[in-house]
């Protein structure tokens, strides 16, 4: 049972516990590889090249063709016409189009790209045939490193295109210039971002059944984006839609690296067509790492010009960033890149700004979204940067914040992007995160030499805004043509009264059988124990755009809202029939509907239902009215909403070992009105777990020639319960102006805070050594060489 | 390798199973695929997430690093033994109540692992907890709530004078 305080009027804003714990804990989830295995399947496993760059020469399969249980052994001329190379990006101006094969043909660009594959009869054998398919490379040059892949003489690693500049874009304000120059000072520095996985705790798979009847393909698979991989897979087979349809079952963790179209994708898609068979294909953790599409490294040369005063002037960033070797469906190769510029002035009201921003193909893995995509990057530069101007200047670190930042009287606000805050609590987060650390306090007992039994202890302050929902004018802007931006709901009562909602979302973990739930049960006067939520199937759910940016609460939240509007309306219609009222008399309340101020006059859902769907023994259709209860919306918001919160972290850097320890870590957090407080905290500290983690230990590393070092989890360190500590929280609700319901999204917030508030920390701790904390993660060897005086 | 078949008889949540399993099976591939328990899940198959973890005569153990035919005349309890007929036990309900779990995946590992601890360490303090979670990998939610669970756990079971 949810819990629902008595006398309290709205779904909305109370702590209900999640529907979708009952499966889940019991076991009876189904992820991709739960999904009951159709007799036949077949399964694919990869032959990956162990070169990072190489010219293919030719593949021997004969051997693993005669292994009993192997059906087929595939090669990359094998698929060629079934799937020819896909390009995620179009002719545009600044960019340059990367073309992928599903299995390479002649040459391979990152340890990891696919050679051969196995079909068999079931996954150990396939696994064995993989080792008896003997291939003959000729290595070539390789270069992994964004900076090394930019020199002229850099290896190439499409040989058609003239460089490895995927994209260049850039842009300047007005007057920059002039401001610039006119400023009493200019900082510069350089900071470095780690690349990182996403590391779901699901790895990834796919299972492609082929209907022969049909001559269609269900293909589940353990998406952020069904609607999108769908278009994706016809566009690239050059299918029609209707011959494919995306299942994602429950998700293990998306984060980002989830919301794309995979090789695998396609390839299972076709073979299972081709060779009139379920194909499955479950990668392994050691694939995941080489495969599923990493994020960050990037590099940053940032200059800001400010005054005396402390005020921000102007801002200049170079963004580099390392796309991997291939572009990616269906966001493109522009979206690192651009996002690190448009996150940029975050919280801080400069009105001068210039940019420049490259995507750079390397020898490895593609890169793409992951949690925040640049925006923790940006962030940890610009809050870095205030601290440098705070020390310079001699002004606490709080107070050139708050000389910079967007106050509340300003709002809505225009920032130097054009992006419009329409709401938002900057002060108000900053000073209620203040209080609850207790910052005076904290100062007071701090010394200039910062070290207390051996520890250096710091703290550090970040302020940050958080783009989510965005809308289709977002996409288009970009000229993301496979994006459409808007996302759909539809809402139907079944004849016995209950409501069952389906959207265009899959669900990874969010609770959107909940959430969605409560905002629909305001909606309909309705409790949420009478709602089922649904979502993540093509064939079951109206079309949209998916899971990621922080979009589900905006625009899932508005396309329920719009749906049981449309809902309302005809519920009150049968509801006015029945009782001989006006509908406009009619009010919905507890799953009745009842004629205002008179409650006892009233009918409830399931005998409006029945009348609805013709269940009854007299006929009780409304003049002009139509069978059924159903509705079906989409929703577009008319701008991203921006949320924002105050992140600060308290840290123990030990000075003999160069291990930090986060003590404290505090957020006030405002993403508009609250669906659900325990989930909206949930989310967040879960964001700052995986921040933590960027910012302290993880990081993939290749080595010069294009090797993955960090291939496993013990290679690479993703945070355990002995790293996080808990969120001391506090929500502020400053609804939205500009999306229905004032909802924002609250997805990213968390990692976006923080990298900029342990990075502060870590940075205010070692003053004493005069570090310059800008690169991460801040490892005990790197923190050992920060604090034995080796200048950043 | 040999692949010659080798039986296998196993309890698992109080049913016995037989089957003819090749002596590489894995223990996860055998609960999930011969038994049809799906709710055992691996993560990484190398023994660090602990997604995989079932109980293996009370002892909690990573079925992606142990065969099969390693379990031969043994007890298992997977996740699918935990809850009491209809009802939750306490620690799934722990989680529920505390929304200990966001997507799902590593949350049965998190509970088998959970279930022998809170046998072995009925009163455990927050820095004892945390050790034993520091076994499982969770992406989500940021171990805080899978803390509370645990606490909150514990002290019903304490109640109810079950440890």
């Amino acid at each position: 049972m949810s819990t629902h305080d008595e006398g309290s009027d709205t779904w909305v804003g109370k702590a209900v516990l999640r529907k979708e714990d009952q499966r889940l804990l019991r076991g009876f989830g189904t992820y991709v590889d739960d999904v009951p295995e159709p007799r036949g399947t077949l399964h694919l496993s990869m032959l990956r090249s162990p070169y990072a760059h190489a010219r293919v020469l030719s593949v021997d399969t004969s051997e693993a063709e005669s292994l009993d249980g192997v059906v087929a052994v595939v090669t990359g001329a094998d698929v060629a016409d079934l799937i020819p190379p896909f390009a995620a990006d179009y002719e545009r101006p600044g960019f340059k189009i990367s073309h992928r094969p599903a299995l390479a043909t002649d040459t391979v660009r990152f340890v990891g790209d696919g050679v051969a594959l196995v079909l068999a009869e079931n996954a150990y054998v396939a696994e064995d045939a993989i080792g008896l398919i003997y291939v003959e490379y000729v290595p070539l040059p390789a270069v992994a490193d964004v900076e090394e892949a930019l020199q002229p003489d850099a290896p190439r690693i499409h040989e058609d295109l003239e460089d490895n500049i995927l994209l260049t874009g850039g842009n300047k304000t007005d007057g920059f210039d002039a401001v610039f120059q006119s400023a009493d000072h200019v900082f510069r520095e350089r900071f470095r971002i780690n690349r990182v996985a996403g590391v779901a705790m699901e790895p990834r798979g796919c299972l492609a059944i082929y209907d022969k009847a049909e001559d269609a393909v269900t293909l589940w698979t353990g998406t952020q984006v069904p609607h999108m991989l769908r278009v994706g897979i016809a566009r690239y087979l050059g299918w029609s839609e209707s011959q494919v349809r995306v299942v994602a079952p429950d998700v293990g963790g998306g984060f980002g690296p989830k919301m794309y179209l995979y090789p695998e994708e396609l390839l299972a898609v076709a073979l299972a067509r081709q060779y009139r068979s379920p194909v499955k294909w479950i990668e392994d953790r050691l694939e995941d790492f080489l495969t599923t599409y990493h994020a960050r490294d990037h590099v940053y040369d940032v200059e800001v010009a400010f005054n005396d005063d402390g005020t921000v002037q102007a801002v200049n960033v170079d963004v580099l960033v390392n796309s991997g070797a291939y572009s990616n469906y269906p966001m493109g190769v522009g979206l690192e890149p651009f996002q690190g510029p448009l996150n940029m002035p975050g919280p801080y009201r400069f009105r001068q700004f210039a940019f420049t921003c490259k995507g750079i193909a390397t020898n490895t893995c593609s890169t793409g979204a992951f949690r925040g995509v640049s925006a923790p990057c940006v962030t940890m530069a610009m809050e870095g940067m205030m601290d440098r101007m705070a020390r310079h200047l001699g002004l606490d670190r709080v107070e050139i914040r708050r000389r910079n930042i967007i106050h509340s009287d300003e709002f809505p606000y225009l920032n130097v992007n054009n992006q419009r805050y329409d709401t938002g609590s900057y002060v108000e987060c900053l000073d209620r995160a203040l209080e609850m650390v207790d910052y005076e306090g904290y100062l007071a007992a701090q010394t200039p030499e910062r070290i207390i039994d051996g520890k250096y202890r710091g703290i550090g302050i970040a302020v940050v805004t958080e783009l989510t929902g965005q809308g289709a004018a977002r996409y288009k802007a970009r000229n993301l043509s496979d994006l459409p931006g808007f996302d759909g709901a539809h809402l139907a009562i079944e004849p016995n009264g209950q409501v069952i909602a389906s959207t265009s979302f899959s669900s990874q973990g969010q609770g959107h059988e909940t959430v969605f739930a409560q905002v629909i049960a305001d909606e309909l006067g309705v409790s949420v124990d009478d709602i089922t939520v649904r979502g993540g199937d093509t064939q079951n759910s109206p079309f949209g755009t998916g899971t990621f940016a922080s979009r589900g609460a905006v625009l899932g939240g508005g396309a329920v809202i719009r749906a049981s509007g449309d809902l309302r309306e005809k519920i009150k219609k049968f509801a006015a029939h029945l009782l001989e009222a006006s509908p406009d008399d009619i009010v919905l309340e507890g799953g009745h509907a009842h004629v205002q101020g008179v409650r006892e006059m009233r009918v409830s859902f399931y005998e409006i239902a029945r009348a609805a769907y013709g269940l009854t023994d007299s006929m009780q259709l409304p003049e002009g009215e139509d069978f059924g209860l159903e509705a079906l919306a989409t929703y577009d918001p008319p701008a991203s909403s921006i949320a924002n919160a105050c992140h600060i972290a308290c840290v123990a850097v030990d000075a003999a070992t160069g291990i930090v320890e986060v003590e404290r870590y505090i957020v006030v957090h405002d993403c508009g009105r609250v669906i659900n407080p325990l989930l909206v905290e949930s989310q967040v500290q879960g964001g700052v777990a995986q921040g933590l983690g960027q910012a302290l230990f993880e990081e993939v590393l290749y080595d010069a020639e294009g090797q993955l070092l960090s291939a496993t989890l013990m290679d690479y360190m993703v945070p355990t319960a002995c790293d996080v500590p808990t969120l001391e929280f506090e929500h502020i609700e400053s609804p939205s102006s500009d999306t229905l319901g004032g909802f924002k999204g609250a997805g990213e917030g968390g990692v976006i805070g923080s990298l900029p508030a342990i990075a502060c920390a870590v940075g205010d701790a070692l003053v004493p050594v005069g570090a310059n904390i800008n690169r991460l993660p801040l490892r005990p060897d790197t923190v050992l060489s920060l604090i034995e005086g080796a200048d950043g | 390798m040999s692949t010659a078949r080798r039986e296998v008889r196993v309890t698992v949540n109080g049913r016995a199973y037989s089957r003819s399993v090749e002596p590489r099976m894995l223990l996860a591939d055998f609960v999930r695929h011969e038994c049809g328990l799906t709710g055992t899940h691996v993560g990484c198959a190398h023994g660090v997430c602990g997604a995989c973890t079932v109980v293996l005569d009370g002892v909690s153990a990573r079925s992606c690093l142990t065969f099969a035919i390693q379990a031969d005349g043994k007890e298992i309890t997977t996740v699918e033994g935990l809850a009491e007929g209809d009802s939750l036990n306490a620690l799934q309900q722990a989680f529920h109540e505390n929304h200990a779990l966001q997507c799902g995946y590593c949350t049965p590992g998190f509970l088998m692992s959970l279930t022998e601890f809170l046998r072995e360490t009925p009163d455990p303090d927050e820095a004892q907890i945390r050790e034993r979670l520091s076994g499982n990998l969770c992406r989500c939610t940021g171990y805080a709530n899978i803390v509370r669970a645990v606490q909150a756990a514990a002290q019903r079971l304490r109640e109810e004078g079950r440890t």
